[in-house]
């Protein structure tokens, strides 16, 4: 088991946004979290980044108990992630983006920085390697966001709504992206709001609906599933309107 | 030109600058203008690296000054030689203040330091063994050569360049390794950092205490050349404004910055008091309030910047067209 | 316990009571918008400026100087927050910091040429003299700022908590994105905050100048007090605050009483150090 999620709650005030919800994943896998907005799937991912410290339950990371560790402890024992709102470096280039990612296997700057072109090779960026982060799109710092967690040498990546704000064409290169990451071995997380997205990829499939784990299996299996059904296509409307007050508490 | 020959240039020209011009005033005032240059220059691997905004400097550089005239007043040191006591201090300090504040929101650290500098302020005016209110001496006739009393401001116009470049070779090697790279990325977006495994507190207090232990020299310096430290001039709020406004008027966060700074403010400072007596410390401070207020509300990245990214756009950008084709 | 104890409790209270009101206006202003107005003791000491000059030009005492003070705080905290504050508070932390520490630096030196560094006071007798209470002796001055700060207080909170003008406030303060949907404008949410912290620190100005010392520097030590009260009472609370703030009071009047003088401030801001040791959230706040 390389990530477990034991009876993970987060209440935040008298508000439960996570109510008892575990997953296991094994190396290789590509676990999807989904469900409307409000539903409690991004509040869970970030308990498993460590953003956020579960009220209650455990987070098990290749054996080890990290649900009380900090980001940058998980990081370490080889957890990467995202943002589902780019959190770039902008005034640093492209390069530099992605060799804070490598820094943290190697103290020594040009390993770093050729770690880094092997990255940027891989995600498509190498030709942007000088520019300054913010001058990047949307589309480009989504992916400089992977480069740089990729940097880390991750076990686990974790991708936090990678495809929100992206055009037809664009969730099409994300997503084989993605396939080539899960193709070097790599173990993943994908947070998402598009259903269509997660049945391509994941072989695993989690639904949140107010806070709870409404259903679990195969994409196929929880599409069928008549509460996904109703939860996710019935209610999402009202979901979408009770957006403006309570918002996604993450 | 290239940008090495340019430095060595400059470089020359602050070499050969008190020869050139000989009289005491504009020897002592090059010195001057290193001496703060040495002091904003390590204020600025905490606030301008580390973006971490301390209004409080003056603490260290009074640990330095005191450091000094102490140990010659009780165990007739040469000054010079408590320069690692007043840094040891001086990292303790930094620690007292940084470890509990540097986790927490960038205000509860500037806060911290305003307040830890009025502490020492207030101690050290209560304190008869560190002179109180009245202050140190140093010793009144060189003894020897080390106690580094000299009546001509050209040695310490030397020896505070020599330090100056200690510290900005010290600042450039950091720029250029991992902890540079990290502080940078820290003061961009800090949670990215920590998702990345960078232990953003730690390095963040690596900074402070760098930067701490770097102007508790300046101190000890600034103590030598004067022969007198006092609570105002070595713990006063005002030595610290002198210290941040001239990182943040040349240009927090750039190796130069500081110097640049120190280059154009020592001598306004030194022409408006000597035009001005003892009215014009007051005017000075207004103007020098108005003068931070305008780098925060307009210039937050400082004059050098602004003439750096003037040049840039002179050239062209090639790789904007390629930004947008793959990106 | 003796009466001259009982004496500096009392008095500490009510000095406490004043540094619990012009902190609320900094915890109100950090609370909603995450910014430390550096300037804020300094704010306190252009109102102890007016109420002197008011007493000087006009004979008048804290009555007529509140108004005064209040108002014209409340202008400059309107002027500050439209040409400075809003354009820093999403800037780098360089900018947050500097903005408002520029501007005290310049209302204190400001202060500085224009009155000289002379320590100034208003007359003792401004205010009605001194109470003799079962023998204990309490100025009337301290008597009626401690009395008026605590109302003042009070009242700040009950209309974050109770008005509409406070929940809209307090919205903002929440989440400033949501307000906007809901039709307030966070812009105007805030130039109200500044308005009322900064109108406050006029009227905790006039009051606290009846019997404290007035000098261009005092903004410094007022701002480190109000930087603990608003630290000891948990950050944006109110009630925090004023609790906090007469608790530092009494402690402030205690050690001037038990050790000396000379060595109140050296505890006050030593206590400000242990709080950000131990209790960075605050007293009363959660862990």
């Amino acid at each position: 088991m390389l990530l477990e999620a034991i009876d993970v709650t987060k209440t935040f005030g008298a508000l439960t946004v996570v109510n008892t919800v575990s997953v296991s994943l094994n190396k290789g896998d590509i676990l999807g979290l989904i469900g409307p907005n409000g539903a409690g799937k991004s509040t869970f991912f970030n308990c498993l980044t460590g953003d956020l410290m579960p009220t209650s339950g455990r987070v098990i990371l290749n054996g080890e108990d990290v649900s009380m560790m900090t980001p940058e402890q998980r990081a370490v024992r080889g957890l990467a992630r995202s943002f589902q709102v780019p959190q770039t470096f902008e005034t640093m280039s492209v390069l530099e983006n992605v060799m804070i990612g490598a820094f943290l296997r190697t103290s020594d700057p040009a390993r770093a920085r050729r770690r880094a072109y092997e990255v940027l090779d891989l995600v498509g960026l190498v030709d942007v390697a000088s520019a300054v982060a913010g001058s990047l799109g949307t589309p480009g710092r989504k992916r400089l966001e992977i480069a740089r967690a990729l940097a880390t040498d991750p076990e686990i990546l974790l991708l936090d709504e990678a495809m929100a704000g992206l055009t037809a064409t664009e969730v099409r290169q994300a997503i084989e992206l993605v396939r080539k990451i899960h193709q070097t071995g790599m173990t993943l997380v994908i947070v998402e709001h598009i259903m269509e997205v997660i049945i391509s990829l994941a072989q695993q499939v989690i639904v949140f609906h107010q806070g709870h784990q409404i259903a679990r299996g195969t994409p196929q299996e929880v599409t069928r599933d008549p509460a996904v059904v109703t939860a996710y296509l019935g209610k999402r409307a009202a979901a979408n309107a009770a957006r403006g007050f309570a918002g996604d508490p993450a | 030109m290239k940008r090495s020959v340019w430095l060595l240039l400059i470089l020359a020209l602050v070499i050969v600058y008190p020869l050139l011009f000989t009289t005491p005033f504009l020897q002592r005032l090059g010195a001057l203008v290193l001496l703060y240059a040495i002091a904003a220059s390590a204020w600025n691997i905490v606030g301008g690296y580390a973006g971490q905004v301390s209004v409080g400097h003056v603490v260290f550089f009074g640990c330095g000054a005191y450091a000094s005239m102490a140990f010659f007043t009780h165990f007739g040191w040469p000054p010079i030689a408590a320069v690692p006591v007043g840094m040891a201090a001086s990292v303790g300090i930094a620690a007292l203040i940084g470890v509990p504040t540097l986790r927490l929101s960038g205000h509860y650290f500037s806060m911290a330091t305003i307040a830890v500098a009025e502490l020492a302020r207030l101690i050290v005016t209560n304190v008869e063994a560190l002179g109180a209110a009245v202050g140190l001496s140093g010793p009144v006739m060189p003894r020897t050569v080390f106690d580094l009393s000299f009546t001509s401001a050209l040695p310490y116009y030397y020896l505070f360049l020599a330090v100056l470049l200690v510290v900005l070779g010290l600042t450039y090697w950091m720029e250029n390794s991992r902890i540079g790279f990290y502080l940078r990325a820290i003061k961009d977006n800090e949670r990215a950092a920590r998702s990345l495994g960078v232990q953003a507190g730690r390095y963040k207090l690596y900074a402070y205490m760098i930067s701490a232990g770097l102007t508790s020299v300046a101190g000890t310096l600034y103590a030598t050349m004067y022969g007198f430290i006092d609570p105002e001039s070595g713990l006063g709020i005002l030595t610290s404004v002198k210290i941040l406004i001239m990182a943040a008027l040349g240009g927090a966060g750039l190796l130069f910055g500081p110097l640049v700074g120190a280059a154009i403010l020592v001598p306004l400072e030194e022409i408006s008091n000597n035009l001005l007596g003892g009215k014009g410390a007051g005017l000075t401070f207004v103007v020098y309030g108005a003068i931070i207020m305008i780098i925060a509300r307009f210039y937050p990245s400082g004059l050098l910047k602004l003439l750096l990214d003037r040049m840039a756009a002179a050239k062209p950008a090639p790789s904007d067209k390629q930004v947008r084709d793959v990106a | 316990m003796s009466m001259s104890l009982l004496q500096v409790l009392i008095g500490g209270l009510m000095l406490g009571a004043v540094y619990a009101l012009f902190s609320s206006g900094l915890t109100l202003i950090w609370g909603m918008m995450n910014v430390v107005n550096f300037a804020h003791g300094d704010f306190v000491m252009i109102a102890m400026y007016v109420a002197f000059m008011v007493w000087k030009l006009f004979g008048g005492g804290p009555f007529m100087a509140m108004p005064i003070a209040a108002m014209l705080l409340a202008t400059l905290g309107i002027i500050a927050y439209f040409s400075l504050v809003r354009h820093v508070m999403k800037g780098p932390m360089l900018a947050q910091i500097l903005g408002t520490f520029g501007l005290a630096l310049l209302l204190r030196y400001g202060m500085f040429w224009t009155f000289g560094a002379n320590f100034q006071s208003l007359p003792e007798n401004l205010v009605g003299g001194t109470y003799d209470l079962w023998g204990i002796r309490i100025q009337a001055s301290r008597l009626l700022a401690g009395t008026l700060a605590i109302v003042l207080t009070i009242a700040l909170h009950l209309m974050l908590t109770r008005t509409s003008l406070g929940s809209k406030m307090l919205a903002v303060a929440e989440d400033s994105t949501a307000a906007q949907l809901m039709g307030i404008r966070p812009d105007r949410m805030q130039a109200i905050a500044w308005g009322l912290a900064a109108g406050l620190t006029g009227i905790a100005g006039a009051l606290i100048a009846t019997f404290f010392y007035i000098s261009p520097t005092v903004g410094e030590t007022l701002a480190i007090i109000a930087f603990v009260t608003v630290s000891l009472g948990g950050f944006g609370s109110i009630t925090g605050a004023l609790v906090a703030g007469l608790l530092i009071g009494v402690i402030e009047s205690l050690s001037g009483y038990l050790i000396g003088a000379v060595y109140k401030d050296i505890v006050v801001y030593t206590i400000f150090i242990a709080v950000l040791w131990f209790r960075p959230q605050g007293l009363m706040g959660k862990n």
